[in-house]
């Protein structure tokens, strides 16, 4: 049993409280992943799983242990770090050992398991190098191989990827989760990158100045954020938000949206006491549909194609310019006038104040 | 961080540690945070109140006495602040002081402008660039008493200077075995061109290192931006060695302050008294004279003075460290 | 045509720069060519008028001399030089001194230094506090220290144990004195060493079950060895220069080489220049050769981890 529970964990260092309170049950053997932006909180509270920060307040427990005071070495965790933590004045094969010798695993056993996990890991031919001649690739192997061999029931992961080049970390996006298949151990990993959430969890918690701003599956989290600055953290191109206030809807027409420039009728199923409100609207530029149109209201400035699809940027008079995902072949260009309007059942409504999601 | 609230790691463990063998438990003791943050702030703190600070309380107290070797410690008579009162009016103590400052101030400037001028020059490749440095570098490693005794043989009348300088002085009829270390002035900057041949090694290796601190990407920059090397150098460059500079003063100052070994090689403080430093003057009295609550009422007075100058190189260096300190946290 | 200009003012720069720095090579060389050339002279070519370059009548004399096992070297005896001792005695005396009190300054402060950079254990200033005592002039620490040595010590002892123990003039008094000394330094230099080794090596170690001592064991020290060499050997040095405090709390029984050259004179012949040059010559060649060797990472250590790589 690998169930971790935090309950009210706070840290502060000095007047400054990195983590203002969460609350959290991590489910034995599930992929959680923490993101945020940098100084949201993350680290610290894996940290503070880890052993290796301790709380200000608050409980950690592990199974149906309280772990607050225990060593790390003693909490049977495996952990990978930033910067991969290898020793660089040991072999691979002593940087995997390492854990089995502090235990005093006598040596015909250290030998087996150390090829076991190096196999696993497809690192067999390296046992004998030094980390300064890995590749950063191989380094990654060596770090995770250097966590399995421990056979820890939950592996700690902070940004493991951010050292690698591009490609190589799509690559591992992958086989960290075969490897989350195959081990059936909870994982629980921070980043900043939330396409890496995207495309591993199976649950994201998305935090911001210590606390923790929605939990949810990836797609939850994608067409349903819960607050304002989860609509905007994830997704690609960043979601459109336009300033105004919902009016009430007349007979005949339901509520509608309503800024300077632009009028969006809304969803019947948009809650009636959001009328009359001033409430951002957020929509994100797969739900923005284009057509050319002298009286539109719309001037397209600059087109991106990503090859499957085509981003359109255009002014419509408002704040900043609207970002809509057209079909590659669409004739839009610079200069273009075009007339615009959202997918009425994607609208998302947030609130002017605190940001939480109204509809 | 042993916070009260959190009991101590050990205590977790607490069933199981009885079981262990004594050297384990040795170990696990020995872990702990805090015997990692105190046993060692303690065992060196012990070393500098028995060896350091106790001896200067005993000072303070003796300076207090009227105490002179020719009478048992016993018997020496409680005499007020006597002696610092007698070491103030000395003019011998000012000049000292005056003169080790003079010295100080002599030495430390040349070399921070050779080591200076050595390390600009060498601080791309040039051709032997690494038997340069090696050969700059050596004197630093060369025991202080040794350089004293390598110039007393270089001043000595019939020593290799005066041959030297004999083609143009005998045509004039001067006999050049001049006996520099007789002239007052002569025998002073004998001592401090000791001390910058010895020193300005130092000055040359902070530098060195300060010039391969540069960030190489800022030279390119400026260099794409048009500006001369005179423009590099004085904007970019010289600004950037601020660190290294103060480094270099606050070290080398604090150093030539204590300037004795040569003094004692080179001159013996002579001809007269003119190339005391006040290290050669407190010792002399201490040691030759016996006069032991003048030299601790000395030394007092001396360490309180030097304290100003101590806390203002150090504060220099903390400001300086500070602003070249990194954030780079995550929390 | 502007080309060949460029290139005749480049080549004048490159031999401006290589003649400043052949000036300074011969000041730094010279003193050290003569005391070399002096110890291979014998006793009339010390100071001879005109100056002899090199020596014409090579010997080694000076050597014999000083490395006699007797007491005095034969020609010394003549005018009862008081001073003058086998190089043996103080030779054995500095190794004796300087490397042992080097060792226990270095493990002490390699823990401090460990203790400041990970807890930041005494504050955030407590590295820069260490380094005032360095500041200090050694002679206002003889003074205080010769009268605990030769009062305070004595005294107390009697009172607690029966027995006056004198440390003035002996290995335990100066070395303790060198540890004290040399300590700031040794936490200095290893603090630049220690403040390079990731955070993270550390946690990992621990996430994997490892002690404090374990780690520090296993993974730091080897981390900072050659730090560990460079520290050691640099303290050494500083140790076996050393001269105020040798000069003023040691002698006869404890000599180090430095006093032995100060010591070395004779009563009617004034400085005995050749057997000086002799132990000038024994004293600085090993420290030149270490100091050659450790080069690279002194330049490390003095940047006193403030100058950033």
């Amino acid at each position: 049993m690998a169930e971790i529970v935090l309950r009210d964990l706070v840290k502060r260092f000095g007047p400054i409280a990195a983590v203002a309170g969460v609350n959290l049950r991590i489910e034995d053997g599930e992929f959680l992943i923490m993101v945020g932006p940098s100084g949201c909180g993350k680290t610290t509270t894996l940290n503070m799983i880890s052993g290796l920060e301790t709380p200000t307040s608050g409980e950690i427990r592990i199974g149906d242990r309280v772990v607050n005071d225990l060593e790390p070495g003693e909490r049977g965790l495996g952990m990978v770090f930033q910067d991969l933590a290898l020793f660089p004045h040991m072999t691979v094969f002593e940087n995997i050992a390492f854990g089995l010798r502090v235990k005093k695993t006598d040596g015909a056993e250290v030998e087996r398991r150390v090829k076991a996990a190096a196999e696993a890991m497809h690192i067999g031919a390296l046992i004998d190098k030094r980390p300064s001649e890995c590749s950063g690739g191989e380094a990654q192997r060596v770090a995770l191989a250097r966590t399995i061999v421990n056979d820890p029931s939950v592996f700690l992961m902070d940004e493991p990827l951010s050292s690698l080049d591009a490609k190589l970390r799509l690559d591992m996006r992958t086989e960290l989760k075969h490897l989350h298949h195959r081990l059936r151990a909870t994982f629980v990993y921070v980043t900043h990158d939330q396409a890496e959430a995207m495309t591993m969890a199976d649950r994201i918690v998305v935090m911001q100045g210590g606390r923790i701003e929605q939990v949810g599956a990836p797609l939850e989290i994608y067409r349903r954020p819960a607050t304002r600055f989860v609509a905007g953290f994830f997704g690609i191109p960043t979601m459109n938000f336009l300033e105004g206030e919902v009016a009430a809807g007349g007979e005949g027409d339901g509520p509608a949206f309503r800024s300077t420039r632009v009028e969006q009728p809304l969803s019947a199923s948009t809650p009636t006491d959001v009328a009359g409100r001033a409430a951002p609207l957020g929509v994100r530029a797969e739900h923005v549909r284009l057509v050319p149109s002298d009286d539109g209201g719309g001037r397209v400035t600059l087109t991106e194609p990503l090859g499957d699809e085509t981003l359109v940027f255009f002014e419509y008079g408002g704040a900043a310019p609207l970002v809509a995902k057209v079909d590659p072949d669409s004739p839009l260009g610079p200069g273009d006038p075009v007339a615009f309007e959202f997918d009425r059942e994607w609208c998302h409504l947030f609130d002017a104040e605190g940001g939480a999601r109204l509809n | 961080m042993a916070e009260p609230g959190h009991p101590a790691v050990v205590d977790a463990t607490a069933p199981a540690r009885g079981r262990l063998p004594l050297g384990r438990r040795l170990s696990a003791w020995a872990s702990q945070e805090r015997v990692f943050r105190l046993i060692p702030f303690i065992a060196v703190e012990a070393v500098f109140i028995l060896v350091i600070i106790i001896p200067f309380i005993l000072t303070i107290y003796i300076s207090l006495l009227r105490w002179r070797a020719n009478r048992p410690f016993e018997q020496a008579n409680f005499s007020g602040f006597l002696n610092y009162g007698r070491v103030l009016a000395k003019d011998e103590f000012w000049m000292a002081l005056g003169r080790t400052f003079y010295f100080a101030g002599a030495a430390v400037i040349l070399e921070l402008l050779i080591g200076f001028v050595l390390a600009y020059l060498l601080h791309r490749h040039i051709r032997g660039r690494r038997l340069y440095i090696t050969i700059f570098l050596a004197p630093m490693m060369v025991v202080p008493v040794v350089v004293g005794y390598n110039f007393s043989m270089i001043y000595v009348d019939s020593g290799p200077l005066n041959e030297i300088l004999a083609p143009f002085l005998e045509p004039f009829g001067i006999d050049p075995r001049i006996r520099w270390l007789s002239n007052p002035f002569a025998a002073q900057w004998a001592i401090i061109l000791a001390d910058v041949w010895q020193w300005t090694s130092l000055t040359f290796l902070i530098f060195l290192s300060g010039f391969a601190a540069l960030p190489q990407q800022l030279i390119n920059a400026a260099r794409v931006l048009g500006a001369s090397p005179a423009q590099i150098f004085w904007r970019v460059q010289l600004p950037l060695l601020k660190p290294a500079i103060i480094i270099a003063v606050v070290i080398r100052s604090m150093e030539a302050l204590k300037m004795f070994d040569p003094v004692v090689l080179l001159t013996f403080g002579g001809p007269g008294i003119s190339t005391q430093t006040i290290a050669y003057y407190l010792w002399q009295e201490v040691w030759v004279f016996s006069k032991y609550s003048y030299g601790a009422a000395a030394s007092i007075l001396l360490l309180i003075f030097f304290s100003v100058f101590i806390f203002f190189g150090i504060w220099l260096l903390v400001r300086q460290r500070e602003s070249v300190r990194r954030v780079d946290v995550d929390i | 045509m502007a080309d060949a200009r460029s290139r005749f003012r480049h080549h004048r720069r490159a031999w401006v720069r290589h003649a400043i720095l052949l000036a300074w090579t011969f000041f730094i060389v010279f003193p050290l060519y003569w005391m070399v050339s002096t110890s291979f002279k014998g006793a009339g070519e010390w100071v001879s008028w005109p100056p002899h370059w090199y020596p014409h009548d090579f010997t080694i004399h000076n050597y014999r001399q000083i490395f006699t096992f007797s007491a005095l070297g034969e020609e010394l005896s003549r005018d009862a030089t008081d001073q003058a001792f086998s190089i043996w005695k103080a030779l054995g005396d500095s190794l004796l001194i300087c490397s042992v009190a080097s060792f226990i300054a270095l493990v002490l402060g390699v823990f401090l230094a460990y203790a400041i950079s990970r807890f930041a254990v005494g504050g955030s200033k407590f590295r820069h506090i260490i380094l005032t005592i360095r500041m200090v002039p050694p002679i206002v620490i003889a003074i205080p220290i010769l009268m605990y040595y030769a009062i305070m010590i004595p005294f107390t002892t009697e009172v607690l144990f029966g027995t006056r123990i004198i440390l003035f003039d002996t290995y335990f008094g100066l070395g303790a004195l060198y540890v004290a000394t040399t300590l700031p330094f040794v936490i200095w230099m290893m603090l630049s060493f220690i403040d390079e080794v990731p955070y993270t090596l550390e946690h990992a170690a621990r996430m994997m079950g490892a002690g404090r001592m374990y780690t520090l064991r296993r993974v730091v020290l080897p981390l900072v060895a050659s730090g560990l060499v460079v520290t050691y050997l640099f303290v050494f040095i500083l140790n076996w220069s050393e001269f105020l405090l040798a000069l003023t709390l040691t002698h006869p029984e404890v000599t180090t080489l430095p006093v032995l050259l100060n010591k070395f004179q004779s009563a009617s012949e004034g400085r005995l220049y050749g057997p000086q040059a002799a132990i000038g010559t024994v004293i600085t060649i090993p420290v030149v050769i270490l100091g050659v060797l450790i080069q690279k990472h002194l330049i490390k250590g003095f940047s006193f981890g403030m100058i950033r790589k």
